[in-house]
């Protein structure tokens, strides 16, 4: 037997904790987004007209529903290390698609409003669903990246959005589906003889309409719910946990008997669902279909998604770092507007913070990874 | 282990196992037994057929003939969630552990440990009890890493070995396969790595070890097969040998199958 | 239309100015394009010459996605008194703009109008006017004229832009009418381009190609008349179709002298943003018969009258 040097005590701890430098390092890259939206919000605060107002507040809120909306199922994918580039057509699709349903079901005097309503966002969701779920089946059976894949439905949803139209605004909505995206679950009547009122807009006019203002619009409240349930599955359920697993090392997950393939088409499918809610949202704000609605808001949406510390390379992120990403966005946007500056700097901002995200996400791997030759 | 132990029954047997692919005939007639508590070393240069032989053991290759015993009976193992089935645990050389994920989460990967709410209506992740039963499954094994939440990204190369052989020997693994375990390992990690080994075979879970490194093999195994050319030229107690002579064994010096004890095609290491 | 200047500018001057109306305005036109970058320039002008505040904000992409938002935040500042803006769609603005209305910020549409545009007796009433072009009569004079040009036969095509756009829907409606009037002449298709010059370049080439002998093309707006143009010019054909351009920007001039364009309907966006700014100096100080619907003409170019300056000045310039 080749002699063995005489054994040390070997101390029971393994790699000695990372120094203190480099857990500040790392908390640090956790944290940016939420320092740098923090330091926004003072910025624009401090120097742009109306922008710390209730008003404002709801704007912003109102502002982000699509992208979020979009961003919460693109989050999943990503982390699974896929990607969606068919939710913005897919969104204008179902805009389109509910608005149909709900002129013709109303037109036809078969049922009242709320039940078109609902049967209209019933069908935006169901052609949405029907998308997704061709994305994830042919990524999953077919072995076709997403990037293509998706790509190539979501022009396939374009020419579907646009033949449904006629290109045109789909309109001939009843009134209760303004209400639905308009309205509010509170508002709040300043100054003297005002008040708060709940569920019913209050029938004011001159100073006191304009003295009011709403608080939590229904749209808002969907897209508050649907982040809830996101955060929830993707923290506490095992699906949330096999997703981390797929983007982390897809084999092993494979070898561990998770269904990889089953999951993947869940997630697209997923995915196609949050853009389709967007679209009957989007019907019910502007009164009326429309096929372009998402397509300039699909590029924004990813933005949010990797600002937010989703990795592109999958394994990593979380549904608030989404949120964070898309409050980023909205928030430089209005800023802009209330320091009257051209608009266009959002883009350049907007572009910066996504490099930094992605630098920072490299940085926090060179930190963590200098560990391992310990 | 032991000439003068009474008979015992081999937990595997292998019988005349052969593999071909297409006219390539890479596992030929091999034929061997691994018992509990033993540590197996399987030796051979590139080519030879170890992984191979291996894979048909995990259920990822299927035998062209011969048949396979565990446990005194006849099996099929038409996949590798069968092998996992009947207690047959391969560790590959790539670990299959989700860097991203923490220890808890690798260990319970796929079979993960749930609670439920509202009459069955939403799971979730039992958390408590994934971490509560990951430190005895470490402890168990006399491991420590610093942190069980923390990605396992942040551990080392040997810490992250010890998580895979941990997950395999918590799924009550009644045989493990071990697939160059200390590759990229540095020497202290190796050596806790061997350790695991040993303490793994003293808990009568016999391991076969697939391994270049002739010092591991002579470490930690209580026997050596070699294979040459898809086929076994070699199967002595590691005390009965030495590097020198599995080495000839491996590049077909000497051939314990063939009539005279030499090669059969007097091969001379290539290049 | 130079009466109503006139009148206008007589009423800003006769009025004493109550109380220091000096309102602040914003401007809020439809996206990056040389008609409204002229616009916007009158705005500014009367901006400058009337002493007013304007808050100016451009969306970077065509549509209510775009637009709203920035109208939300123009809302939320607080302190603008009226609003000039340029719809980028007739049913779906008026939600959002309603709110501006509640807000008690008096709107002006400009280029294109709300509901149908008849905001005394129509379904949309709140705005204080509509300053824009008659698109279906801008049309019309299209078709008239490519019809005159090619003696009242031949087949005609059309490169249209963003499919469902209230104005440029307007102008193909009214240039088809005018085909439909003039029995030998054809209308083979309509394309849209989505606002996108190379693929209406692209689309013109296909239809000359498949038509060996179109006579005429219409671009119903700035890139589609500058795409068309251009696949004319690829061709080799530059003169033997004849491309009648809308809006007047420097390319469709150019083209008009080269010879690939025959006819440039300019419409007046500096007008109807100068007058925009008018209207709203004059309600602050109280003027209360301001017309509720000025259409503001056009101006045809042709090679002839180009460097006529009472006609070169409907040029879109933007350089200056």
């Amino acid at each position: 037997m080749p002699r063995i040097p005489p054994l040390q005590v070997v101390p029971a701890v393994g790699v000695p904790r990372l120094e203190s430098r480099r857990r500040l390092l790392l908390a640090l890259t956790r944290i940016w987004p939420w320092a740098f939206l923090g330091l926004l919000l003072i910025f624009f605060s401090a120097t742009g007209v109306g922008f710390f107002t209730l008003r404002n507040s709801q704007n912003i809120l109102v502002a982000i529903t699509p992208v979020l909306l979009m961003g919460l199922g693109q989050t999943l994918v990503i982390i699974s290390a896929g990607i969606d580039l068919s939710v913005g057509w897919v969104m204008g699709l179902s805009s389109v698609a509910s608005a149909i349903v709900i002129r013709d079901v109303t037109a036809a005097g078969a049922m009242g409003p709320f039940p078109a309503i609902l049967l209209g966002a019933l069908a935006g969701l169901a052609v949405a669903v029907f998308i997704g779920f061709a994305n994830g089946a042919i990524v999953a059976k077919l072995h076709v990246p997403a990037f293509i894949v998706t790509l190539g439905t979501s022009f396939v949803a374009r020419g579907a959005a646009y033949l449904l139209c006629g290109g045109n605004v789909v309109g001939g909505q009843p009134p209760a589906v303004r209400a639905f995206g308009n309205d509010a679950l509170m508002y709040l009547v300043r100054g003297a003889g005002g008040g708060l009122y709940f569920f019913k807009k209050p029938d004011v006019t001159g100073l006191q309409l304009r003295m009011m203002d709403r608080i939590l619009p229904w749209p808002v409240i969907v897209t508050v719910v649907a982040v809830a349930i996101f955060i929830f599955v993707l923290r506490k359920m095992q699906f949330g946990r096999h997703v981390y697993a797929i983007g982390g090392n897809r084999e092993a997950a494979i070898r561990a008997g998770i269904p990889v393939d089953r999951h993947t088409i869940l997630l697209y499918t997923l995915s196609a669902a949050t853009a389709g809610l967007a679209g009957v949202l989007n019907t019910a704000r502007f009164s009326g279909g429309s096929a372009i609605a998402g397509d300039p808001l699909l590029l924004p949406s990813i933005a949010a998604v990797i600002i937010g510390g989703v990795s592109l390379f999958g394994g990593k992120g979380t549904v608030l770092g989404t949120v964070v990403g898309a409050l980023i966005i909205a928030v430089l946007q209005t800023g802009l507007v209330m320091l009257a500056v051209q608009p266009f700097w959002q883009f350049v901002v907007v572009g910066i913070v996504v490099i930094l995200a992605v630098l920072m996400d490299q940085m926090r791997d060179l930190v963590l990874g200098r560990a391992e030759s310990a | 282990m032991m000439a003068g132990a009474p008979p015992r029954e081999p937990m595997l047997s292998l019988r005349e196992l052969t593999k071909r692919f297409g006219g390539l005939t890479a596992v030929d007639r091999v034929s061997v037994d691994i018992y509990p508590g033993e540590v197996v070393g399987l030796v051979g240069d590139n080519g030879a057929g170890k992984s191979t032989l291996i894979k048909m053991v995990s259920g990822v290759y299927q035998p062209t003939s011969g048949d396979i015993r565990f446990l005194g009976k006849p099996v099929q193992i038409s996949g590798p969630a069968l092998a996992r089935d009947l207690g047959i645990e391969t560790i590959y050389q790539d670990l299959a552990l989700a860097d991203n994920l923490d220890a808890a989460a690798n260990i319970f990967l796929g079979r993960e440990v749930k609670r439920r709410f509202l009459g069955g209506f939403v799971t979730t992740l039992n958390e408590a009890h994934m971490h509560a039963e990951t430190e005895k499954a470490l402890s168990t094994l006399d491991i420590h890493i610093p942190s069980l939440k923390a990605e396992i990204l942040t551990l080392s190369g040997g810490q992250r070995q010890a998580i895979a052989i941990t997950r395999a020997h918590y799924w009550d693994a009644k045989l493990m396969i071990m697939d160059e375990p200390t590759n990229n390992l540095g020497v202290v990690e190796q050596r806790k790595v061997l350790d695991l080994i040993r303490r793994l075979r003293d808990r009568g879970i016999p391991v076969i070890l697939i391994s270049h490194t002739m010092h591991d093999v002579f470490a930690v195994s209580d026997r050596i097969v070699v294979l040459h050319r898809g086929r076994k030229v070699a199967e002595k107690r590691t005390a009965d040998t030495d590097q020198e002579e599995v080495v000839r064994y491996m590049i077909g010096l000497l051939d314990d199958t063939s009539p005279d004890g030499v090669g059969g095609q007097a091969s001379l290491p290539a290049g | 239309m130079k009466r109503l200047w006139v009148l206008v500018l007589a009423a800003l001057l006769a009025t004493p100015a109550m109380a220091q109306a000096k309102p602040k305005i914003g401007f809020l036109p439809g996206t990056v394009d040389p008609f409204y970058q002229v616009m916007e320039k009158g705005v500014r002008d009367a901006a400058k010459d009337l002493g007013l505040d304007v808050v100016v904000q451009i969306p970077a992409t065509w549509g209510p996605t775009a637009q709203t938002p920035i109208l939300d935040a123009m809302i939320a500042r607080g302190d603008l008194d009226y609003l000039i803006i340029a719809p980028v769609d007739k049913e779906q603005m008026i939600a959002p703009l309603e709110a501006a209305r509640d807000a008690g910020i008096k709107v002006i549409t400009v280029d294109t109008f709300l509901g149908n545009g008849d905001y005394v007796s129509g379904p949309v009433t709140f705005p204080l006017s509509y300053i824009g072009s008659d698109n279906v009569e801008g049309g019309r004079i299209a078709g008239n004229a490519l019809a005159d040009t090619l003696g009242g036969k031949g087949k005609v095509y059309i490169q249209n832009t963003i499919a469902g756009t209230s104005t440029t829907e307007q102008r193909s409606e009214g240039f088809k009418e005018a085909i439909k009037a003039h029995s030998g002449m054809e209308l083979v298709s309509e394309d849209y381009n989505n606002d996108d010059a190379s693929l209406s370049t692209q689309q013109t080439a296909a239809v000359l190609q498949r038509e060996p002998d179109l006579a005429g093309i219409f671009g119903v707006n700035v890139f589609s008349a500058q795409g068309a143009g251009q696949a004319v010019l690829n061709a080799g054909l530059g003169g033997e179709v004849q491309v009648i351009a809308f809006d007047a920007t420097q390319f469709a001039i150019e083209q008009l002298r080269a010879g690939t364009v025959s006819l440039v309907i300019a419409q007046k966006p500096y007008d109807m943003g100068y007058m925009a700014m008018e209207f709203a100096l004059a309600d602050a100080r109280g003027v209360t018969s301001l017309p509720r619907r000025v259409a503001t003409g056009y101006a045809v170019i042709t090679r002839d009258n180009v460097d006529n300056p009472d006609i070169s000045r409907f040029i879109y310039r933007t350089a200056d």
